[in-house]
């Protein structure tokens, strides 16, 4: 295998064969993504893959992911049908003091142009007919959806390789050098050399960052989500908590747990994650779960994006993220703009490494 | 609910294991979904030897019935028609009667889970009427239903001979034998002639190309070396092996070896049969497919060294007994598996899997 490569990404989940996608949309040479297992294998293979804009906080948060729930369609007319969808999401509160939150929110969110329209109990259920009666009400916005995550990563995968990008998997990189003025990068199958480097390791990203001495202050969360047998269609939006696969299958859950990288599921969870599924939509109750699974959210100590140069360093990119399933094509085409132009369309400043000193 | 002791699995193993600890006074629960304790004994009429020596050669549901009155005398609780589902963080297991989920916390678990059988796939092998060995016999024996007329049966170890003769004693024609090796692979010799004399062709280095049928199996067509033939069955019977049963290892995060001649990926154990979870241990089949009389010596292992580690015997007595069981257990089992066995206990601080998750 070729060892001398213009751009290495470390990470080949969404977000790094996001990038490497849309880097070879413009650049069809040079491109190599390494992964220590497959594209899959972390985090965006164990999500809950909505395309998530509405009750993101604060609202210049939501109004970067709304930038990239609008490149979805585009995305999917590029590299093929991703089983994306704008089904438009409801967030339930089952409390009427709640709705003057939802009334603020929906206030701070017209500001920046994203409609959010906080809806009466009668009008939650003509939408969504399966919902608890007893709710209050809900914040509802037109631009949210979601999207089959494997059909995406393999799609990216596939569109990429079109383009000339190679990807080694089921290799692990152990080290990273600085050798005149270049990276070098040695992996568990071979050293490669680049001129730039992305860290795309997702919930890894705070080791693969000491490898070269800078701190990237990622942290585990884990989510556990339950899986329900195949049902008839019967869920319309993306409910935040649950929603419905192209298949049928029911992804309830929402939990958050501090629990290092251990992927384990545990009753607890599983137990609460099911009450607050038949809270939501009583008729689950019927249905069998086939499956839990759990997965590491990748957390930035303050919550946001990391974006960008690393400071101090030349050429060397990083990107990591929650909700990188949301955020994926934009970071894919804004990594890319920084590198073929040194510049952005969108300014990222705000997600720079630098903030956390 | 407390308990010293829970067993995973009311097999042979588990049932074992359960007379170990139960008998030295240790309160134990054995969960098993069935409504029956003995599992896989239940539906086996064939005689069985050879066994540990304090048992006289018996068939397999009189072997289930004796255990069970064994057990009777002492202090378990039975969950019959339940399930463990899952772990709580705190560990304790969760168990379910169908209708709701309680936990039940133990000072060690014994997984006696068995092992499931293996399929044989070819085109529309999911056809109904297409049914592992296993699965037969469990109609034929347990639930006194035929599960066809003419049948073909796909391999030839002595599990597979044994369940032809089976057949044929209820009354169901076995038309062929189909093997892909060039020889049959029972040790018994006496079965696979017992077939021939019968005249049911084996046909060797052949396979099922296709099955064929409206909503059922009415058709096979077996690749022979040299040409193809159909045969009109509304039944067929395939020996892919069998593997232990895994799940709740995995979500006890014990740690994992393959073994070829244990079934394939089995948790890593050490000779007191504890696996890479300090509070667990392992018995029977899910320890690496073995015969009844192996089976029952594990159950033994398994509940000694637990009782040892509840201090309901001493740690020289158990050693002395475990010594004696493991002797037998190398005298009894197939020579094979037994050294498979040994392999895989001195891989016991170095598993191929210590994390099922692939983070
Ligand atoms: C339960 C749950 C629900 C979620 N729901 C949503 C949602 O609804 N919407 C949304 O947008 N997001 C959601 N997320 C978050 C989203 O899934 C993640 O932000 C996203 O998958 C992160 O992608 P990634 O490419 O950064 O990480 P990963 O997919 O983990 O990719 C990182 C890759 O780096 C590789 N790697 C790590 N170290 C090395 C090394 N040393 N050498 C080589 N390779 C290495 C790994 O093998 C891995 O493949 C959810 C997450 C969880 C856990």
């Amino acid at each position: 295998m070729e060892t001398n490569y213009e751009t290495i990404v470390i990470g080949g989940g969404v977000v790094g064969s996001g990038i490497a996608y849309h880097l070879s949309e413009r650049y069809k040479e040079g491109v190599l993504v390494l992964d220590k297992k497959y594209p899959m294998s972390g985090t965006s293979g164990s999500t809950q893959a909505w395309v998530w804009v509405h009750n993101k906080t604060p609202s210049w948060y939501a109004e970067f992911s709304m930038y990239s729930a609008e490149l979805y369609p585009y995305l999917s007319k590029k590299i093929g049908d991703v089983e994306y969808k704008r089904t438009g999401g409801l967030s339930p509160f089952f409390n009427e003091s709640d709705r003057e939150k939802a009334q603020k929110l929906a206030e701070s969110y017209r500001k920046i142009g994203i409609k959010i329209k906080v809806l009466s109990r009668e009008e939650v259920l003509e939408k969504e007919p399966y919902m608890n009666p007893e709710v209050a009400g809900a914040t509802y916005s037109s631009i949210d959806g979601n999207v089959n995550p494997f059909r995406l990563i393999d799609m990216y995968m596939r569109a990429a390789k079109r383009n000339g990008v190679r990807y080694s998997t089921y290799n692990r990189v152990t080290e990273i050098r600085q050798v005149n003025g270049k990276y070098l990068v040695v992996s568990d199958k071979g050293a490669f050399e680049c001129k730039n480097l992305i860290l795309a390791g997702g919930t890894w990203s705070r080791e693969i960052g000491d490898m070269l001495g800078v701190k990237i202050p990622v942290n585990q969360l884990r989510g556990q989500i339950l899986v329900s047998e195949p049902l008839k269609p019967f869920l319309n939006f993306t409910i935040s908590g649950l929603r419905q696969a192209n298949n049928g299958e029911v992804l309830m859950g929402y939990s958050m747990e501090e629990a290092g990288f251990n992927r384990a599921t545990t009753l607890d969870v599983i137990q609460e994650t099911a009450n607050m599924a038949v809270r939501y939509v009583p008729g689950l109750r019927k249905a069998k779960i086939v499956r839990a699974f759990s997965g590491i959210r990748a957390m930035p100590e303050d919550g946001f994006p990391i974006l960008g140069n690393v400071p101090g360093y030349e050429n060397l990119y990083v990107a990591a993220t929650h909700s990188g399933v949301t955020l994926s094509p934009l970071i894919g085409t804004l990594i890319t703009e920084l590198i073929m132009d040194g510049e952005t369309s969108i300014p990222i400043d705000r997600y720079s490494l630098s903030r956390f000193g | 609910m407390k308990t010293d002791v829970l067993i995973i699995g009311g097999g042979p193993a588990g049932l074992s294991a359960a007379i170990e600890t139960a008998s030295r006074g240790l309160d134990v629960t054995i969960v098993d979904e069935a409504s029956q304790l003995g599992g896989q004994l239940n539906q086996q009429t064939q005689v069985l030897r050879p066994l540990p020596s304090v048992y006289e050669p018996m068939r397999g549901f009189e072997l289930a019935n004796k255990l069970i009155e064994q057990i009777k005398g002492f202090n378990v609780r039975l969950l019959l028609n339940h399930r463990v589902v899952g772990f709580y963080a705190d560990g304790s297991a969760g168990i379910t009667d169908e209708e709701n989920v309680f936990p039940v916390k133990a000072k060690k678990i014994i997984v006696a889970s068995g092992a499931a059988e293996k399929a044989v796939a070819f085109p529309k092998w999911t056809m109904p009427g297409i049914m592992t060995i296993g699965a037969a016999q469990t109609l034929i024996n347990r639930d006194f239903v035929m599960p066809g007329k003419e049948a073909v049966i796909v391999g030839s170890s002595d599990f597979a001979m044994e369940t032809a003769i089976q057949l044929m004693d209820v009354g169901i024609r076995v038309k062929a034998i189909i093997e892909k090796q060039s020889g049959a692979l029972a040790k018994e010799q006496e079965k696979a002639s017992e077939l021939s004399k019968n005249g049911i062709p084996f046909y060797f280095n052949s396979f099922i190309k296709e099955a064929r049928g409206n909503g059922q199996v009415e058709q096979i067509d077996i690749e022979l070396p040299d040409e193809v033939i159909t045969l009109s069955v509304d039944l067929v019977c395939m020996d892919g092996g069998r593997a232990p049963i895994l799940d709740v290892f995995y979500q006890l995060g014990c740690s994992f070896g393959f073994q070829e001649e244990l079934g394939g990926w089995v948790p890593q154990y050490n000779h007191t049969l504890q696996t890479g979870r300090e509070d667990v241990y392992l018995a029977g089949n899910a320890a690496g497919i073995s015969t009844q009389g192996p089976l029952l010596l594990t159950g033994m292992i398994a509940g000694i060294s637990v009782s040892e580690e509840l201090q309901a015997i001493s740690p020289a007595e158990a050693n002395e007994m475990r010594e004696a069981l493991w002797k037998e257990l190398g005298l009894l089992e197939d020579k094979e598996v037994y050294s498979g066995r040994i392999k895989h206990l001195e891989n016991f601080t170095s598993p191929l899997l210590k994390d099922q998750f692939i983070s």
